[in-house]
Protein backbone atom coordinates (compact mmCIF):
# COMPACT_ATOMS: atom_id res chain seq x y z
CA UNK A 1 0.00 0.00 0.00
CA UNK A 2 3.07 1.83 0.71
CA UNK A 3 4.32 1.78 -2.71
CA UNK A 4 0.94 2.43 -4.07
CA UNK A 5 0.56 5.67 -2.06
CA UNK A 6 4.09 6.84 -3.43
CA UNK A 7 2.42 6.53 -6.77
CA UNK A 8 3.74 2.92 -7.84
CA UNK A 9 0.53 2.26 -10.19
CA UNK A 10 1.80 -1.54 -10.29
CA UNK A 11 1.43 -2.17 -6.76
CA UNK A 12 -2.31 -2.24 -6.96
CA UNK A 13 -2.02 -5.49 -8.02
CA UNK A 14 0.31 -6.54 -5.91
CA UNK A 15 -2.07 -4.98 -3.32
CA UNK A 16 -4.94 -7.08 -4.57
CA UNK A 17 -3.15 -10.06 -4.13
CA UNK A 18 -2.03 -9.53 -0.55
CA UNK A 19 -5.46 -9.21 1.05
CA UNK A 20 -8.22 -9.68 -1.67
CA UNK A 21 -8.69 -13.36 -0.97
CA UNK A 22 -9.01 -12.95 2.73
CA UNK A 23 -11.11 -9.70 1.98
CA UNK A 24 -13.78 -12.08 -0.61
CA UNK A 25 -13.18 -14.74 2.52
CA UNK A 26 -14.46 -12.37 5.30
CA UNK A 27 -16.95 -10.65 3.05
CA UNK A 28 -18.41 -14.29 1.74
CA UNK A 29 -18.83 -15.11 5.06
CA UNK A 30 -20.53 -12.14 5.97
CA UNK A 31 -23.32 -12.05 2.96
CA UNK A 32 -23.61 -15.34 2.22
CA UNK A 33 -23.73 -13.98 -1.46
CA UNK A 34 -20.84 -15.04 -3.56
CA UNK A 35 -21.68 -12.33 -6.30
CA UNK A 36 -22.76 -9.69 -3.45
CA UNK A 37 -19.49 -10.41 -2.17
CA UNK A 38 -17.30 -10.14 -5.14
CA UNK A 39 -19.18 -6.66 -5.59
CA UNK A 40 -18.22 -5.33 -2.02
CA UNK A 41 -14.51 -6.55 -2.22
CA UNK A 42 -14.19 -4.10 -5.47
CA UNK A 43 -15.76 -1.48 -3.50
CA UNK A 44 -13.59 -1.66 -0.72
CA UNK A 45 -10.60 -2.37 -2.60
CA UNK A 46 -11.83 0.73 -4.88
CA UNK A 47 -12.60 3.11 -2.17
CA UNK A 48 -8.88 1.98 -0.51
CA UNK A 49 -7.43 3.18 -4.30
CA UNK A 50 -9.27 6.60 -3.80
CA UNK A 51 -8.13 7.06 -0.57
CA UNK A 52 -4.35 6.16 -1.13
CA UNK A 53 -3.07 10.13 -1.19
CA UNK A 54 -3.72 10.08 2.28
CA UNK A 55 -2.60 6.74 3.10
CA UNK A 56 -0.64 7.31 6.65
CA UNK A 57 3.05 5.31 6.16
CA UNK A 58 3.54 2.34 7.65
CA UNK A 59 -0.24 2.62 8.92
CA UNK A 60 -1.54 -1.31 9.39
CA UNK A 61 -3.66 -1.84 6.23
CA UNK A 62 -5.27 -4.80 7.16
CA UNK A 63 -7.59 -3.55 9.83
CA UNK A 64 -8.68 -0.76 7.47
CA UNK A 65 -9.97 -2.87 4.86
CA UNK A 66 -11.47 -4.91 6.97
CA UNK A 67 -13.22 -1.97 8.74
CA UNK A 68 -14.36 -0.32 5.15
CA UNK A 69 -15.15 -4.10 3.87
CA UNK A 70 -17.91 -4.35 7.23
CA UNK A 71 -19.08 -1.02 6.78
CA UNK A 72 -19.77 -1.20 2.98
CA UNK A 73 -21.54 -4.78 3.72
CA UNK A 74 -23.61 -3.54 6.90
CA UNK A 75 -24.72 -0.50 5.01
CA UNK A 76 -25.67 -2.97 1.58
CA UNK A 77 -27.48 -5.14 4.07
CA UNK A 78 -29.57 -2.34 5.71
CA UNK A 79 -30.64 -0.74 1.93
CA UNK A 80 -32.00 -4.53 0.92
CA UNK A 81 -33.89 -4.83 4.17
CA UNK A 82 -34.97 -1.41 3.61
CA UNK A 83 -35.80 -2.49 -0.40
CA UNK A 84 -37.23 -5.86 0.80
CA UNK A 85 -39.61 -3.79 3.58
CA UNK A 86 -38.75 -6.47 6.27
CA UNK A 87 -36.54 -6.01 9.54
CA UNK A 88 -34.66 -9.25 9.69
CA UNK A 89 -32.61 -11.56 6.79
CA UNK A 90 -34.17 -15.04 6.86
CA UNK A 91 -31.03 -16.75 7.74
CA UNK A 92 -30.19 -19.38 4.99
CA UNK A 93 -30.72 -23.00 5.75
CA UNK A 94 -28.62 -24.69 3.22
CA UNK A 95 -25.23 -24.82 4.28
CA UNK A 96 -23.68 -25.44 0.84
CA UNK A 97 -19.84 -24.09 2.23
CA UNK A 98 -20.02 -26.92 5.02
CA UNK A 99 -17.63 -29.64 3.99
CA UNK A 100 -17.04 -32.99 6.00
CA UNK A 101 -13.58 -33.51 7.30
CA UNK A 102 -14.13 -37.35 8.42
CA UNK A 103 -15.03 -39.11 5.18
CA UNK A 104 -15.29 -42.39 6.92
CA UNK A 105 -17.86 -41.20 9.32
CA UNK A 106 -21.35 -42.87 9.24
CA UNK A 107 -24.01 -41.66 7.50
CA UNK A 108 -25.45 -39.97 10.95
CA UNK A 109 -22.65 -39.10 12.30
CA UNK A 110 -22.33 -36.98 9.16
CA UNK A 111 -25.81 -35.99 9.04
CA UNK A 112 -25.09 -35.00 12.70
CA UNK A 113 -22.46 -32.89 12.00
CA UNK A 114 -24.27 -31.52 8.70
CA UNK A 115 -27.44 -30.59 11.12
CA UNK A 116 -24.93 -29.09 13.40
CA UNK A 117 -23.38 -26.91 11.33
CA UNK A 118 -26.65 -25.67 9.54
CA UNK A 119 -27.71 -24.93 13.12
CA UNK A 120 -24.47 -23.02 14.19
CA UNK A 121 -24.50 -20.93 10.94
CA UNK A 122 -28.41 -20.12 11.50
CA UNK A 123 -27.26 -19.09 15.07
CA UNK A 124 -24.08 -16.88 13.52
CA UNK A 125 -26.45 -15.15 11.22
CA UNK A 126 -29.09 -14.46 14.17
CA UNK A 127 -26.49 -13.15 16.45
CA UNK A 128 -26.46 -9.02 16.85
CA UNK A 129 -24.47 -7.58 14.41
CA UNK A 130 -21.27 -6.12 16.43
CA UNK A 131 -21.44 -9.79 18.24
CA UNK A 132 -21.13 -11.78 14.70
CA UNK A 133 -18.59 -9.39 13.38
CA UNK A 134 -16.28 -9.52 16.35
CA UNK A 135 -16.26 -13.39 16.31
CA UNK A 136 -15.48 -13.30 12.69
CA UNK A 137 -12.90 -10.86 13.06
CA UNK A 138 -10.91 -12.57 15.81
CA UNK A 139 -11.94 -16.72 14.79
CA UNK A 140 -12.43 -16.42 10.89
CA UNK A 141 -9.65 -14.02 9.89
CA UNK A 142 -7.25 -14.19 13.11
CA UNK A 143 -6.92 -10.59 13.77
CA UNK A 144 -5.58 -9.53 17.18
CA UNK A 145 -7.71 -8.03 19.72
CA UNK A 146 -6.42 -4.54 19.54
CA UNK A 147 -7.03 -4.79 15.46
CA UNK A 148 -10.15 -6.11 15.38
CA UNK A 149 -10.91 -3.42 17.85
CA UNK A 150 -9.39 -0.88 15.71
CA UNK A 151 -11.21 -2.09 12.90
CA UNK A 152 -14.71 -1.97 14.93
CA UNK A 153 -13.96 1.33 16.29
CA UNK A 154 -14.30 0.53 19.59
CA UNK A 155 -12.18 -0.99 23.08
CA UNK A 156 -10.20 -4.14 23.03
CA UNK A 157 -12.63 -4.85 26.15
CA UNK A 158 -15.85 -4.73 23.86
CA UNK A 159 -14.19 -6.65 21.50
CA UNK A 160 -13.38 -9.39 23.61
CA UNK A 161 -17.23 -9.16 25.26
CA UNK A 162 -19.19 -9.34 22.03
CA UNK A 163 -16.93 -12.31 20.96
CA UNK A 164 -17.29 -13.97 24.16
CA UNK A 165 -21.02 -13.86 24.07
CA UNK A 166 -20.95 -14.98 20.63
CA UNK A 167 -19.07 -17.81 21.65
CA UNK A 168 -21.52 -18.37 24.45
CA UNK A 169 -24.47 -18.57 21.90
CA UNK A 170 -22.65 -21.03 19.96
CA UNK A 171 -21.56 -23.30 22.48
CA UNK A 172 -25.22 -23.35 24.09
CA UNK A 173 -26.63 -24.39 20.08
CA UNK A 174 -24.00 -27.43 20.09
CA UNK A 175 -25.08 -28.38 23.60
CA UNK A 176 -28.70 -28.62 22.69
CA UNK A 177 -27.59 -30.47 19.53
CA UNK A 178 -25.38 -32.99 21.64
CA UNK A 179 -28.53 -33.77 23.84
CA UNK A 180 -30.72 -34.51 21.16
CA UNK A 181 -27.81 -36.94 19.56
CA UNK B 1 -11.11 -15.78 -6.43
CA UNK B 2 -11.01 -15.80 -10.02
CA UNK B 3 -8.64 -14.12 -12.46
CA UNK B 4 -12.09 -12.49 -13.95
CA UNK B 5 -12.38 -10.72 -10.67
CA UNK B 6 -9.11 -9.95 -10.57
CA UNK B 7 -8.84 -8.58 -14.06
CA UNK B 8 -12.34 -6.58 -12.85
CA UNK B 9 -11.20 -4.65 -9.99
CA UNK B 10 -7.84 -3.94 -11.54
CA UNK B 11 -9.50 -2.45 -14.33
CA UNK B 12 -11.98 -0.98 -12.25
CA UNK B 13 -9.28 1.10 -10.53
CA UNK B 14 -7.49 2.19 -13.04
CA UNK B 15 -10.51 3.36 -14.87
CA UNK B 16 -10.89 5.63 -11.15
CA UNK B 17 -8.72 8.24 -11.00
CA UNK B 18 -7.07 8.63 -7.44
CA UNK B 19 -5.41 11.78 -6.15
CA UNK B 20 -1.75 10.80 -5.01
CA UNK B 21 0.06 12.47 -2.14
CA UNK B 22 0.71 15.45 -3.23
CA UNK B 23 -2.57 16.46 -4.73
CA UNK B 24 -4.44 15.35 -1.31
CA UNK B 25 -2.20 17.98 0.49
CA UNK B 26 -2.57 20.58 -2.35
CA UNK B 27 -6.53 20.29 -1.83
CA UNK B 28 -6.44 19.77 1.81
CA UNK B 29 -4.32 23.26 1.74
CA UNK B 30 -6.60 24.96 -0.55
CA UNK B 31 -9.70 23.66 2.17
CA UNK B 32 -8.13 25.34 4.76
CA UNK B 33 -7.90 28.57 3.66
CA UNK B 34 -11.57 27.87 2.46
CA UNK B 35 -11.88 27.75 5.99
CA UNK B 36 -10.37 30.63 7.17
CA UNK B 37 -11.62 32.62 5.08
CA UNK B 38 -15.30 31.66 5.64
CA UNK B 39 -14.94 31.89 9.14
CA UNK B 40 -13.14 35.12 9.20
CA UNK B 41 -15.91 36.48 6.70
CA UNK B 42 -18.81 35.36 8.64
CA UNK B 43 -17.07 36.70 11.25
CA UNK B 44 -16.76 40.14 10.02
CA UNK B 45 -19.97 40.02 8.41
CA UNK B 46 -21.85 39.45 11.95
CA UNK B 47 -19.75 41.87 13.47
CA UNK B 48 -20.20 44.65 11.39
CA UNK B 49 -23.92 44.04 11.17
CA UNK B 50 -24.36 43.58 15.09
CA UNK B 51 -21.95 46.01 16.30
CA UNK B 52 -22.41 49.21 14.08
CA UNK B 53 -18.86 48.77 12.94
CA UNK B 54 -16.87 48.33 16.45
CA UNK B 55 -15.47 44.84 15.93
CA UNK B 56 -14.51 44.48 20.37
CA UNK B 57 -16.91 47.86 21.48
CA UNK B 58 -20.54 45.74 21.08
CA UNK B 59 -23.03 46.60 22.77
CA UNK B 60 -22.39 49.78 24.16
CA UNK B 61 -26.29 50.50 24.39
CA UNK B 62 -26.84 47.28 26.85
CA UNK B 63 -23.96 47.33 29.04
CA UNK B 64 -21.92 49.33 31.29
CA UNK B 65 -18.92 50.88 29.70
CA UNK B 66 -16.38 50.34 32.07
CA UNK B 67 -17.35 46.25 31.33
CA UNK B 68 -16.91 46.51 27.32
CA UNK B 69 -13.23 47.60 27.65
CA UNK B 70 -11.39 44.87 28.38
CA UNK B 71 -7.82 45.58 28.96
CA UNK B 72 -5.30 44.29 26.02
CA UNK B 73 -4.06 41.32 28.41
CA UNK B 74 -7.78 40.37 29.14
CA UNK B 75 -8.28 39.64 25.29
CA UNK B 76 -4.83 38.35 25.01
CA UNK B 77 -5.57 35.66 27.14
CA UNK B 78 -8.95 34.74 26.68
CA UNK B 79 -8.25 34.28 22.47
CA UNK B 80 -5.12 32.92 23.00
CA UNK B 81 -6.08 30.21 25.31
CA UNK B 82 -8.87 29.75 23.36
CA UNK B 83 -6.50 29.27 20.05
CA UNK B 84 -4.30 27.13 21.61
CA UNK B 85 -7.20 24.74 23.14
CA UNK B 86 -8.95 25.32 19.39
CA UNK B 87 -5.46 24.03 17.64
CA UNK B 88 -5.69 20.73 19.99
CA UNK B 89 -8.93 20.22 19.02
CA UNK B 90 -8.51 20.67 14.82
CA UNK B 91 -5.59 17.89 16.15
CA UNK B 92 -7.59 15.82 17.12
CA UNK B 93 -10.41 15.80 14.75
CA UNK B 94 -8.50 15.51 12.15
CA UNK B 95 -5.17 13.31 12.53
CA UNK B 96 -5.13 9.97 12.83
CA UNK B 97 -2.49 9.12 14.54
CA UNK B 98 -0.91 6.06 13.46
CA UNK B 99 -3.97 4.30 11.93
CA UNK B 100 -5.96 4.52 8.33
CA UNK B 101 -8.95 3.99 11.15
CA UNK B 102 -8.14 7.40 13.18
CA UNK B 103 -7.92 8.11 16.72
CA UNK B 104 -9.35 5.64 19.25
CA UNK B 105 -12.88 5.96 20.40
CA UNK B 106 -11.55 6.55 24.00
CA UNK B 107 -9.12 9.95 22.65
CA UNK B 108 -11.91 11.02 20.91
CA UNK B 109 -14.69 10.46 23.63
CA UNK B 110 -12.08 12.11 26.33
CA UNK B 111 -11.52 14.69 23.50
CA UNK B 112 -14.80 15.71 22.92
CA UNK B 113 -15.41 15.66 27.13
CA UNK B 114 -12.43 17.90 27.54
CA UNK B 115 -12.54 20.83 24.67
CA UNK B 116 -15.84 21.91 25.98
CA UNK B 117 -14.61 22.05 29.52
CA UNK B 118 -11.01 23.12 29.12
CA UNK B 119 -12.43 26.54 26.79
CA UNK B 120 -15.62 27.23 29.49
CA UNK B 121 -12.67 26.90 32.02
CA UNK B 122 -10.50 29.04 30.29
CA UNK B 123 -12.90 31.88 29.65
CA UNK B 124 -14.21 32.23 32.96
CA UNK B 125 -10.79 31.37 34.93
CA UNK B 126 -9.31 34.72 32.92
CA UNK B 127 -12.25 36.43 33.85
CA UNK B 128 -11.99 35.57 37.31
CA UNK B 129 -8.29 36.55 37.10
CA UNK B 130 -8.61 39.88 35.35
CA UNK B 131 -12.21 40.61 37.14
CA UNK B 132 -15.02 43.32 36.34
CA UNK B 133 -16.37 41.13 33.09
CA UNK B 134 -18.21 38.34 35.34
CA UNK B 135 -20.65 40.46 36.17
CA UNK B 136 -24.78 39.82 35.40
CA UNK B 137 -25.80 41.24 31.97
CA UNK B 138 -29.58 40.55 31.46
CA UNK B 139 -29.34 42.08 28.66
CA UNK B 140 -27.20 39.56 26.90
CA UNK B 141 -28.16 35.81 27.59
CA UNK B 142 -26.09 34.61 24.54
CA UNK B 143 -28.44 34.38 22.03
CA UNK B 144 -26.29 36.46 19.41
CA UNK B 145 -23.13 34.97 20.52
CA UNK B 146 -24.95 31.47 19.76
CA UNK B 147 -25.55 32.91 15.72
CA UNK B 148 -22.12 34.15 15.73
CA UNK B 149 -20.71 31.05 16.74
CA UNK B 150 -23.11 28.64 14.53
CA UNK B 151 -22.39 31.11 11.92
CA UNK B 152 -18.65 31.34 11.92
CA UNK B 153 -18.28 27.41 12.83
CA UNK B 154 -20.17 26.34 9.25
CA UNK B 155 -17.85 26.74 7.13
CA UNK B 156 -14.76 25.05 9.15
CA UNK B 157 -17.36 22.04 10.21
CA UNK B 158 -17.81 21.51 6.23
CA UNK B 159 -14.29 21.97 5.20
CA UNK B 160 -13.11 19.81 8.07
CA UNK B 161 -15.30 16.84 6.92
CA UNK B 162 -13.66 17.45 3.35
CA UNK B 163 -10.30 16.95 4.62
CA UNK B 164 -11.29 14.34 6.69
CA UNK B 165 -13.69 12.40 3.81
CA UNK B 166 -13.46 8.96 5.68
CA UNK B 167 -13.73 7.32 8.64
CA UNK B 168 -14.86 3.63 8.50
CA UNK B 169 -14.55 2.54 11.75
CA UNK B 170 -16.89 5.37 13.61
CA UNK B 171 -17.72 8.19 11.25
CA UNK B 172 -20.30 9.78 14.12
CA UNK B 173 -18.04 9.77 16.53
CA UNK B 174 -15.52 11.53 14.30
CA UNK B 175 -18.01 13.66 13.15
CA UNK B 176 -18.80 15.20 16.43
CA UNK B 177 -15.26 15.86 17.55
CA UNK B 178 -14.79 17.48 13.88
CA UNK B 179 -17.73 19.75 14.73
CA UNK B 180 -16.42 20.08 18.31
CA UNK B 181 -13.38 21.35 16.63
CA UNK B 182 -15.15 24.08 13.98
CA UNK B 183 -16.82 25.18 17.58
CA UNK B 184 -13.31 25.81 18.91
CA UNK B 185 -12.29 28.01 16.25
CA UNK B 186 -15.51 29.78 16.11
CA UNK B 187 -14.97 30.32 20.31
CA UNK B 188 -11.89 32.68 19.56
CA UNK B 189 -13.94 34.41 17.29
CA UNK B 190 -16.19 34.95 20.16
CA UNK B 191 -13.97 35.62 22.13
CA UNK B 192 -12.80 38.11 20.23
CA UNK B 193 -16.31 39.92 19.81
CA UNK B 194 -17.76 39.47 23.13
CA UNK B 195 -16.52 40.72 26.33
CA UNK B 196 -19.14 38.86 28.66
CA UNK B 197 -18.18 36.30 31.04
CA UNK B 198 -21.06 35.82 32.73
CA UNK B 199 -21.67 31.99 33.28
CA UNK B 200 -25.28 31.47 32.03
CA UNK B 201 -24.22 33.81 29.20
CA UNK B 202 -21.28 31.74 28.02
CA UNK B 203 -23.18 28.56 28.83
CA UNK B 204 -25.60 29.90 25.98
CA UNK B 205 -23.77 31.62 23.39
CA UNK B 206 -20.51 29.73 24.07
CA UNK B 207 -21.02 26.43 25.09
CA UNK B 208 -24.50 25.44 23.26
CA UNK B 209 -23.05 25.92 20.55
CA UNK B 210 -20.24 23.20 20.92
CA UNK B 211 -23.11 20.87 21.48
CA UNK B 212 -25.05 22.17 18.44
CA UNK B 213 -22.23 21.75 16.26
CA UNK B 214 -20.84 18.25 17.85
CA UNK B 215 -24.62 16.69 16.89
CA UNK B 216 -24.45 18.26 13.57
CA UNK B 217 -20.92 16.57 13.22
CA UNK B 218 -22.39 13.51 14.26
CA UNK B 219 -25.36 13.43 11.62
CA UNK B 220 -23.00 14.69 8.89
CA UNK B 221 -20.15 12.34 9.80
CA UNK B 222 -22.62 9.59 9.80
CA UNK B 223 -23.78 10.39 6.09
CA UNK B 224 -20.26 11.83 4.58
CA UNK B 225 -17.98 10.26 6.59
CA UNK B 226 -19.01 6.21 6.39
CA UNK B 227 -18.34 4.41 3.36
CA UNK B 228 -21.58 3.97 0.74
CA UNK B 229 -21.78 0.95 -0.84
CA UNK B 230 -23.09 1.93 -4.71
Amino acid sequence: MERYARGDEAAFADLYDAIGPRLLAFLRRATRDAPAAEDLMQETLLHMHRARGSFIPGAPVRPWAWAIARRLATDRARRRRVERGVFSETPSDDPTSYEPVATSASADDLLHARRLAGRILQRIDALPELQRTAYRLLRDEGLSLKRAAAALGTSVTAVKLRAHRASVALRTVVREMEGLA
Amino acid sequence: MTVELRARVLAAAAAQASPTRADVRRRNVCIALAAVASGLGAFMIFAVLMSDGHLLRLGGDVAPRQYLERTAGLVAATVGGALGIAAVAVWLALGRGRSMLGRSRPSLLVGAALIPISLLAWRVGCSIAFGTTMVPWAERPGERCLALSLLVAAGPLLSFLAIRRSSPAQPALNGAVIGIAAGACAWVAADLWCPVAYVPHVLLGHVLPLGVLAGAGALLGRGLLAPRSS
